[in-house]
């Protein structure tokens, strides 16, 4: 199909956000190019800000590996999670409705403050967890143990964030046209058969489509990290998002801040074009 | 399906729901404490396991000179600032999605993918930055601290959202359907009102809920861009946060915070249950 | 001489606080937040504010999250628009927002703002922006009230562009039921050959502290622990560090520079004093409560406040916690100065020396400031004045929530706090004691208030915590924070900064 009126549709859209964001998304380039932070203003130095990124900041670096093991890890987690609890939702099973609300409710929390609730329930000593956990001899250091930290920022995410799978995955399997099950049964095919060869092709857009934008979210990763642990212990859970708030918001750095966003927003696009490519090819084999 | 496959369902569905609810349950017993209370370890039953006070609650409508925060005008702003933005990313991110999903675009190497991705990319780039450019910017046009202003800065947050989410919608919804609807004799905005979009409602409430979702739990813009005049709820709870951490007022506020927006997720699990969506696909 | 009219001044007002108040007062009336003094006589009294007609202008405030600071903020807002007329808003904002809060729009040419709450150290970002305190106000009687060191924090070489509000600085805290408990007494001695005592040192402060660590010392069923310090990677963890390298590494013989070395500007972080201490620090990571490196400062004010550890050292607002009404330690806590050392680090010789040292930090704490751009800056700086008045201070420093404390001579009265609060005669006695030692100590160490000063700041926060976290020894740590530091004094310029050092150190070395 094509039409004249086809402009009518996209533009309004398109033409609002490019112009509400035309303005912001040139002043960050130009910002990124100068030392404006909390006794410079908008000088121009060049590609200062982008040297010292590139050469003499691992802690960026670092801290965006962290960031690909974390987002990557809690979308995956989320992903699976989210799926096997649309699956088991989508049919006949008790309660049905009440757990499909129940499941919707963590991702509604706002995350400042949600995650305050996270912090007291792992609170190593006044918190639930471990005052239920020491009954058993057991006193996990959730918060101050660098690498359980990782897994306890996890946790929140995969809490806060696992409806989102979820419903777009639910939603997904309630449209999927009846005609390849009915197929799939006069075959006789087994459950696990069914699911790897119908229901799990018929979803891969949509879960494509999922994956991408919770990666997207995911690496935004800030709040959760925030008030968790403020990156601690030492630097074992600083994300490139929390290390930019901390260099823009706290050290007032907003010249290399936003040098650093703008890489940052390079190399998103890049890796995400990349990966939405290769899980097309793995997904929609077909 | 095996009966063991059944167990196993049960089990894994129970479990995820006790995670789910714990830490509501954890927030509801916290709430009742005081700073005593929270500081003398880890309990669990009013009454029994400690003396339940109302101060949590009562923070909440008490004015700051009383020491509450009274989340009760910000409360309202939230509510119109999230839905007004929603429904204005719900209708332009649906025309633009629909444009997107049934035509082909071409200006140089750029197609429709690359326009769909140019919207989601939008969400990409880390708030912290933006907010110094979006402060200028609706200082430009005299917005700042009101209102409207943060309704134009949430547009951009959320229509990127509501168009990637309904792009997929429509790609689900078969093109016969406008192409009967053509022609039978409907121009492409009567094909498009009168046949295509009552097809996508369940469509428009999954993007419209996130997007209320999105809108309502933001306190990052609503933190910089604002000043005295126009406060939103997250921005008023987290000022609760003084040097003593109030578990039991941030507690309350969590619960009450999250109350508006399960009145969403019924309406959702209503429109899904009915079966719209397989209906739609015929 | 300056010292000298000050300090009269100050007595006398007190004398004037403390004579039985004669004003049988319609102030104290139809304010209940003053009732228990009446309306104190002075140059921003509810009387003298009554005169003013600030009828159809708006006061914009933005301030601290309440109840700490923000609940007295909105509370005098309300009370000086019913004696003036004006409209005030306040808005509240968590004490790490508070700094871009204000900085944004300040660097965006704008001041939705009349009065920016903050601390003391963000003075020089802050100061250009900041209109300086008119004569007027700095003649006030409420004014020459204020003690030497905090009239010295607001102000930026002579000039005071932050209105003294509320005066902190860091201290020991200690649980009394404990360490003046003959049984304990023998106990500890019996165990370690050494006496239980309140500590003078960091070394004595550690063994005490790991003595007292994972038990239920005070029989409530729960265990307790040594201490409990800000250790989570934030805003306020260097504040806690440099409190426990004052003792090794500022030292009265060398003057010229704590931070730096003022005439190279080298950073001094890195020397054998402030590694000690780090030693030190990564030590007590071992007698602070389960998850005790993860503490901020509420969880800090809630583990000492709620009774859960023996020792505590910042701020004043754990120790307020303790002693409230309602609390099951009150009058069970006592307070000292920070704890010493044996040995201080002479950088010039590059030497330890073996005589005992100690150091007030005066460390930086809530401050107030009026916008430049502000269009009525008579009725905001009218408005601080009265927030401090004497009625209000008074009113407010009882109330331990509010988070005022005292910064004022006339609050140095043991008499104050056994009457109005509630507090045991030798606890009021050796809290006041501990606060005045520290005015008239001339070892201090003020805070760092150079350009830029959160970049110096918060590569203390990393380097230091990674030494707390394991990842590094004390010593690699702080050399980390040394490059880190001089690559920070090259972008800045090191005229720049070394100006603005100089200002401090002006004050550290009781040349100001």
């Amino acid at each position: 199909m094509n039409f004249k009126q086809k402009y009518v549709f996209l533009f309004p859209g398109l033409f609002v956000l490019i112009g509400i964001l035309i303005f912001p998304i040139i002043f960050v380039i130009r910002l990124s190019l100068s030392g404006w932070n909390s006794y410079n203003g908008l000088n121009f130095i060049g590609l200062e800000n982008y040297i010292r990124l590139f050469t003499d900041d691992p802690r960026f670096w670092e801290s965006f590996f962290r960031l690909s093991f974390l987002s990557v890890t809690t979308v995956i987690l989320q992903y699976v999670i989210g799926f096997a609890l649309a699956h088991m939702v989508w049919k006949d099973i008790k309660f049905q409705r009440f757990f499909r609300v129940l499941f919707l409710i963590p991702m509604m929390t706002t995350p400042v403050i949600m995650t305050v609730i996270w912090r007291t329930f792992f609170h190593e000593s006044l918190g639930p967890v471990n005052d239920i956990l020491s009954n058993f001899g057991m006193s996990p250091k959730w918060l101050t143990d660098p690498v359980l930290a990782k897994f306890t920022v996890i946790i929140v995410e995969v809490w806060q964030w696992t409806p989102f799978m979820f419903l777009l995955l639910l939603a997904g399997l309630l449209s999927l046209p009846k005609e390849p099950f009915l197929a799939a049964a006069i075959d006789g095919a087994s459950p696990v058969r069914k699911f790897l060869y119908v229901t799990f092709p018929l979803m891969a857009p949509i879960s494509i489509g999922a994956i991408i934008i919770r990666l997207i979210e995911a690496s935004k990763i800030m709040d959760t990290v925030y008030v968790l642990t403020s990156g601690g212990p030492g630097t074992s859970t600083e994300t490139s998002s929390f290390y930019i708030f901390i260099k823009g918001l706290r050290e007032f750095q907003m010249g290399y801040a936003a040098s650093m966003s703008f890489t940052y927003l390079i190399i998103m696009i890049v890796s995400l074009t990349v990966i939405a490519k290769v899980l097309t090819k793995l997904m929609l084999k077909d | 399906m095996g009966k063991l496959y059944k167990i196993l369902k049960y089990f894994f569905i129970t479990f995820w729901a006790v995670f789910v609810v714990a830490p509501f349950l954890w927030a509801l017993t916290t709430s009742f404490k005081d700073f005593n209370s929270v500081n003398g370890g880890a309990t669990y039953i009013p009454w029994v396991d400690f003396e339940p006070k109302l101060e949590g609650w009562r923070v909440l409508i008490k004015s700051p000179a009383n020491g509450g925060v009274d989340i009760i005008e910000p409360y309202f702003n939230s509510l119109f600032v999230t839905c007004t933005a929603s429904l204005i990313s719900i209708i332009l991110g649906t025309l633009s999605a629909y444009a997107l999903s049934r035509f082909t675009f071409k200006a140089g190497f750029v197609k429709n993918n690359d326009i769909t991705f140019f919207f989601i990319s939008q969400r990409i780039m880390p708030p912290i930055v933006l907010s110094i450019p979006f402060f200028l910017f609706l200082g430009a046009i005299n917005l700042l601290d009101s209102l409207i202003g943060l309704i134009v800065v949430y547009i951009v947050l959320l229509m990127p959202i509501a168009v990637w989410i309904m792009v997929d919608f429509f790609n689900k919804v078969p093109r016969e359907i406008d192409e009967t609807a053509l022609i039978d004799g409907c121009n492409p905005y009567q094909a498009f009102f009168k046949v295509v979009l009552p097809n996508s409602i369940p469509g428009l409430i999954v993007a419209g809920m996130f997007c209320i979702i999105f809108g309502w739990i933001d306190f990052f813009f609503a933190f910089i861009l604002t000043f005295t005049e126009v406060q939103l709820l997250p921005v008023k709870i987290v000022a609760l946060n003084s040097s003593i951490t109030p578990w039991w007022s941030l507690s309350a506020s969590a619960l009450i915070s999250v109350a508006p927006l399960i009145i969403v997720a019924f309406v959702v699990e209503r429109y899904l249950s009915k079966g719209n969506l397989s209906g739609a696909i015929k | 001489m300056k010292i000298i009219k000050t300090f009269v001044t100050g007595l006398i007002s007190a004398m004037l606080i403390l004579s039985p108040v004669a004003y049988a007062d319609k102030w104290g009336d139809q304010f209940p937040h003053i009732k228990a003094t009446g309306d104190i006589p002075g140059d921003c009294s509810y009387e003298e504010m009554s005169k003013k007609n600030y009828k159809g202008k708006t006061l914009k405030i933005n301030t601290h999250a309440v109840p700490v600071i923000g609940q007295p903020t909105a509370l005098h807002a309300e009370q000086f628009a019913k004696l003036t007329g004006a409209k005030v808003d306040v808005t509240h904002t968590p004490a790490g927002d508070l700094y871009a809060k204000a900085m944004v729009p300040f660097k965006a040419g704008q001041a939705p703002y009349d009065i920016v709450f903050g601390f003391s150290n963000f003075i020089n970002d802050w100061r250009q922006y900041l209109a300086p305190v008119p004569k007027k106000y700095m003649n006030s009687t409420e004014m020459k009230d204020v003690t030497k060191s905090h009239v010295g924090v607001s102000s930026w070489d002579g000039t005071m562009y932050q209105y003294p509000v509320d005066g902190d600085r860091h201290y020991l805290k200690y649980r009394k039921d404990v360490i003046d408990n003959p049984e304990y007494q023998k106990k500890y001695k019996a165990d370690t050959g050494k006496e239980l005592k309140v500590p003078t040192t960091w070394k004595e402060y550690g063994e005490m502290a790991k003595y007292f660590n994972g038990w239920d010392w005070d029989g409530d069923g729960e265990k307790e622990y040594g201490s409990a310090e800000v250790m989570k990677k934030d805003d306020l963890m260097f504040a806690a560090f440099f409190s426990r390298s004052v003792a090794y590494a500022k030292n009265p013989r060398t003057p010229g520079g704590f931070f730096f070395d003022l005439e190279t500007m080298k950073p001094n972080i890195n020397n054998p004093g402030f590694v000690e201490a780090l030693g030190d620090w990564v030590e007590a990571t071992k007698y602070v409560p389960p998850g005790g490196i993860n503490f901020g400062l509420g969880d800090e004010i809630g583990s000492f406040g709620g009774g859960q550890t023996l020792f505590s050292f910042s701020w004043d607002d754990a120790f307020i916690a303790a002693m409230q009404d309602d609390s099951p330690i009150k009058n069970k806590v006592g307070t000292a100065p920070l704890p010493g050392a044996d040995k201080v680090w002479n950088r010039v010789s590059g030497k330890w020396e073996n005589q005992y040292n100690q150091a007030p930090y005066i460390v930086w704490g809530w401050a107030v400031g009026v916008a430049k751009k502000s269009k009525v800056q008579e009725m905001a700086f009218d408005y601080l004045c009265f927030f401090s008045n004497g009625a209000n201070h008074q009113a407010d420093l009882a109330i331990g929530n509010f988070g005022v404390n005292p910064f004022k001579n006339s609050d140095f009265d043991p008499q104050l706090y056994i009457k109005t609060m509630g507090w045991d005669a030798d606890i009021a006695n050796s809290y006041t004691k501990t606060l005045k030692d520290m005015e008239k100590s001339k070892n201090r160490v003020f805070p760092l208030r150079v350009r830029g000063v959160f970049e110096f700041t918060s590569a203390v926060a990393t380097g230091t915590s990674k030494a707390l976290a394991g990842q590094l020894s004390p010593q690699e740590a702080l050399d980390e924070v040394a490059k880190e530091w001089e690559a920070i004094v090259n972008r800045v310029g090191k005229k720049n900064v070394q100006e603005d050092y100089a200002v401090g150190v002006k004050m550290e070395d009781n040349k100001l």
